[in-house]
């Protein structure tokens, strides 16, 4: 490059940087302010909704972990069973037989959690000041959901 | 003593939305113009502008503060005004530099173009030239961001962003001679 050709360029860009700003109309922040409070969750009902996220999140994990590690204790056994002619009929049958055998674990398990629980019920609230409580967060959280959606919305 | 953007940007994340007012009264001439001079409509431009401004309130919590804000801020408005030329059916070269070709000048023309560059002279240029080009030269020379800056705003690699500024340059000398030329002739 010559010295000519860099003093062009040192031209243009002092032509540049000397360029004005020019202003938006009057109503311009306004209208960006409107915009970002019709946008902003209260920090509150982001942190519920974090939480809540959160709890959902680690659920579906927990139940991701039991199943896979269901179908990998079962996995040998069906597999081997699937290579074989008319396998698929007997996967099935072996399928279902382990998920009766679930049920009626589970049937054990929930008997003896009712047990636990008739147990300790002794020292609990009446049924019917339970169902009230469960009543009155249930409402709380609904109102509480419907507030942050229409304050969203700017209502 | 006036808020720092990065004060300013504290208060936002807690919470004090008010704060932004501040972080706008900075920047709003400043994206604006820019998106003016990359539209060439007052009203788009307006709209990119806002558009960008919501948009960086809602991820200032993806902002790191280890870099500089207004390279950040203009990424968006970036991102804005080529949202708004693709919307407008306005050519907006990404896949590949198609780089048009210059003529050779002839001696003597650096003096003719020294000149010749006032004002309203240099922003004819700047909006008779693709945004591409226009966009780099605002960048470097206006916002007076260097090429790695820029390449961040345009998410492309500094190599071509030297390439977009030397050919920037070499249009605007030619139009420039262009238009002499003719101007001597009438």
């Amino acid at each position: 490059m010559d010295m000519d050709s860099r003093k062009t360029d040192r031209l243009i860009a002092g032509a540049i940087a000397a360029l004005p700003y020019r202003r938006p109309s009057a109503g311009f922040s306004a209208r960006v302010m409107a915009g970002i409070a019709a946008e902003a969750p209260q920090p509150w009902l982001t942190g519920v909704l974090k939480g809540a996220g959160l709890i959902v999140t680690a659920w579906a994990a927990a139940l991701a972990f039991v199943s896979a590690r269901l179908v990998y204790a079962n996995f040998a056994d069906t597999a081997a069973l699937l290579i074989q002619p008319g396998g698929l009929g007997q996967a099935l049958n072996l399928l279902a037989a382990r998920a009766a055998l679930v049920l009626a674990k589970a049937g054990s398990v929930m008997s003896l959690g009712l047990d636990i629980l008739s147990a300790a019920a002794a020292g609990l609230p009446a049924w019917y000041e339970i169902a009230v409580a469960a009543a009155v967060c249930s409402a709380a959280i609904a109102a509480l959901s419907h507030g942050g959606r229409f304050a969203r919305q700017g209502i | 003593m006036a808020e720092t953007e990065t004060e300013l940007v504290r208060r936002c994340l807690k919470g004090d939305n008010s704060a932004f007012a501040g972080i706008l009264e900075i920047y709003q001439d400043r994206i604006y113009s820019f998106a003016l001079r990359l539209l060439k409509d007052p009203v788009a431009a307006e709209d990119a502008a806002q558009e960008a401004f919501v948009k960086a309130f809602r991820a200032l919590s993806s902002y790191n503060p280890a870099r500089p804000f207004s390279s950040w801020l203009f990424r968006i408005a970036h991102n804005a005004c080529m949202d708004a030329l693709r919307a407008g059916n306005k050519t907006v070269s990404l896949d590949g530099e198609d780089f048009p070709d210059l003529p050779d000048r002839s001696a003597g023309v650096e003096d003719m173009v020294a000149d010749s560059l006032d004002a309203e002279r240099i922003e004819a240029l700047l909006a008779s030239l693709p945004p591409l080009y226009s966009e780099v030269l605002l960048l470097a020379y206006r916002e007076d961001m260097g090429p790695a800056e820029i390449a961040r705003v345009i998410g492309a690699p500094e190599g071509t962003v030297k390439a977009r500024l030397f050919r920037a340059r070499e249009l605007i000398k030619v139009k420039l001679t262009a238009v002499k030329v003719q101007d001597a002739t009438v």
